[in-house]
């Protein structure tokens, strides 16, 4: 089984080579680590949020001295009118709600939960590792892991496609129903060569964009939720490519997975937008995983895990039938 | 080698293909299946070489019942030649075949140049890309694919399909000398020459049913009229008459300046399956 095995991990590497798929790959490496070195840390110019209390009441104890009093709430209306980026939170009812700026658009849960903590010193706060980091810091691990969930979600799904596609059109997968071997190593072989290229290429995200030092601390759980949500989309590539006609078929799939998958995610995870559905989407649980993981944060709920295999099994199954189909198919 | 009764398949409920086929393949034996487009025949033997799963009644290949003779062993011990030459485009014939042939146990491999060369493929394309070649090389490869682990049970579907005449010949004596080794050969053909000149036994199949099994020869003889065409000369005029065999022993019945040509008036295979199918083999 291991020499057959090799065999396909083998002739997939070659596959990937020949297909340009590695040069894709490192590109975009560089060309995100340009970006986020040379570009988004200096221009973005990245500061602590300012966060605006008022509390007629003094129901607040124990508050960060980073929080501004106001008194009023034209008083914080007119601040966070002029400060965009900062945060407000109305006190007065004695529940503290969050106020942004009504035009804002940079609103992010995170600027929420960093204001939160910095009301509730004492409290558990996902926000409070968050503040431990410098605002370049937080800014280069948001952006690694945004980037590296594109690359997982775009890059290396229609990397799969193009490679499959290339199989299917030439016809070869038909031979391999006549091969002794055992078929699904077929896609075994596929899923790990992108898997492993997928680990690399966090690995390097990781190291060159967070730095060296404190990227090893958090890279063990990164690469954990980035197997999670390569294996999750190499094996959707794979039945997407098998079930589909053609890659404009494949095309057409891939813009509704980046519309109703991925946008969704961005907006809900980095904006203002509320969704109240989200809970249910299941990118929402690996970008968040993927994400607590950048800073520090591991995820440790066991149901988050047995969710993911049993994702990773289903899609597993499907692929198979796929596969089998595709096999006994005519020229 | 092969036994199937009664063997029956359908891709839906409403859309049964194979309605209940009987037929033997011995030891050694070239057994040709010969059908028009969608009459059922790769359906067949796409379920001999466990492709397709699903079917009803049985077959037994190695003695084996084929619903669980599909195991690693009994892929080692078949070749199959697709219809069309399945290979690797961006790979040489020589990385496809070494490829192919990882798969199956090193002592029943040949030789990859050896059998590249008995094929009469260039040499100098050996370790060109398939792109590049043309159909008739890509089908020597893929000849050379189905061989290369010396199988036991060779399924061959239109082999001699995108090959010029002398390659057709020689795909011809390569066939007959695998057999000459014990290899048995399902064929699957629409090329009536190939089933005539191969074939120990032919079926013909249409609408999923074998309508008729027998030796070529046996087929065509059963169906013959028994008569001869000549055509001669007499006091200078070119002449044709057809007239019953037992009248030639006598001799020649008619009178006659030079006999030009005699042509016995036996059928072809191709008509024997029209007349038995109602149908031509495109």
């Amino acid at each position: 089984m291991w020499k057959n095995f090799c065999s396909l991990f083998r002739k997939d590497c070659q596959m990937m080579l020949d297909g340009k798929f590695f040069l894709v790959t490192f590109g975009s490496l560089m060309i995100y680590t340009l970006f986020i070195n040379f570009g988004y840390v200096n221009f973005m110019n990245a500061e602590l949020y300012n966060v605006y209390l008022f509390d007629p009441q003094g129901t607040q104890q124990g508050i960060s001295e980073l929080i501004a009093p106001v008194t009023s709430l034209e008083e914080l209306n007119t601040v966070l009118s002029e400060d965009v980026n900062g945060v407000g939170i109305d006190a007065s009812s004695g529940t503290p709600d969050i106020v942004f700026y009504f035009g804002s658009e940079k609103a992010d849960h995170h600027r929420a939960d960093y204001a939160l903590s910095l009301l509730r010193q004492d409290k558990q706060y996902t926000a409070r590792t968050v503040g431990t980091n410098t605002p370049e810091l937080k800014k280069r691990k948001e952006m690694s892991c945004e980037l590296l969930f594109i690359e997982i979600i775009a890059v290396g799904f229609l990397g799969i496609a193009s490679v499959l596609f290339k199989e299917k059109q030439m016809g070869v997968i038909r031979v391999h129903a006549v091969l002794p071997f055992n078929k699904s190593l077929f896609i075994v072989s596929k899923i790990m060569v992108f898997l492993l290229s997928d680990l690399i290429f966090a690995g390097w995200m990781t190291v060159l964009n967070i730095g060296f030092h404190d990227a090893a601390g958090i890279l063990p759980n990164v690469l954990v939720q980035t197997a999670i949500l390569s294996l999750i989309m190499s094996l959707t590539g794979f039945g997407c490519t098998l079930l589909l006609k053609d890659f404009r078929q494949f095309s057409l799939v891939y813009l509704v997975i980046a519309i109703f998958a991925a946008a969704p995610v961005f907006l809900s995870a980095n904006t203002s937008v509320k969704m109240a559905w989200i809970d249910w989407h299941p990118f929402y649980h690996v970008y968040m995983g993927l994400k607590n993981a950048c800073f520090g944060v591991p995820v440790t709920n066991p149901v988050y895990y047995l969710c993911s295999v049993c994702g990773i099994v289903i899609l597993f199954q499907i692929v198979q039938t796929a596969f089998h189909k595709e096999m006994g198919k005519e020229g | 080698m092969i036994e199937v009764k009664n063997l029956t398949f359908s891709y839906r409920k409403d859309k049964q293909v194979l309605h209940g086929l009987n037929f033997t393949v011995g030891d050694g034996e070239i057994f040709g299946f010969l059908g028009p487009n969608g009459s059922g025949k790769s359906t067949a033997q796409k379920i001999l070489t466990g492709i397709l799963k699903g079917h009803g009644g049985y077959a037994l290949l190695f003695g084996q019942d084929i619903s669980t003779a599909h195991t690693q062993d009994f892929f080692s011990k078949i070749g199959v030649l697709f219809e069309f030459p399945y290979l690797y485009a961006n790979l040489s014939a020589v990385d496809n075949l070494k490829y192919f042939s990882s798969f199956y146990p090193a002592k029943q491999l040949r030789d990859i140049g050896e059998i590249l060369e008995k094929l009469e493929f260039k040499a100098d394309f050996m370790k060109k890309p398939v792109s590049s070649y043309s159909k008739g090389m890509r089908q020597r490869v893929s000849m050379a694919r189905a061989l290369i682990s010396s199988p036991e049970l060779l399924f061959l579907d239109e082999p001699t399909s995108g090959l010029d005449p002398s390659g057709a010949v020689l795909f011809r004596k390569i066939i007959e000398e695998e057999r000459k080794k014990g290899t048995t050969v399902f064929l699957t053909t629409h090329n009536m020459l190939d089933a005539d000149l191969l074939c120990d036994r032919v079926a013909f199949i249409t609408n999923g049913n074998i309508v008729a099994l027998d030796t070529p020869k046996r087929l065509k003889e059963q169906n013959s009229h028994y008569r001869v065409q000549i055509e001669y000369m007499y006091q200078g005029r070119r002449e044709e008459k057809t007239i019953e065999i037992p009248e030639l022993e006598k001799g020649i019945p008619f009178r006659h300046d030079e006999i030009i040509s005699i042509h016995s008036e036996e059928p072809t295979l191709e008509d024997m399956f029209i007349q038995y199918t109602g149908r031509g083999l495109s």
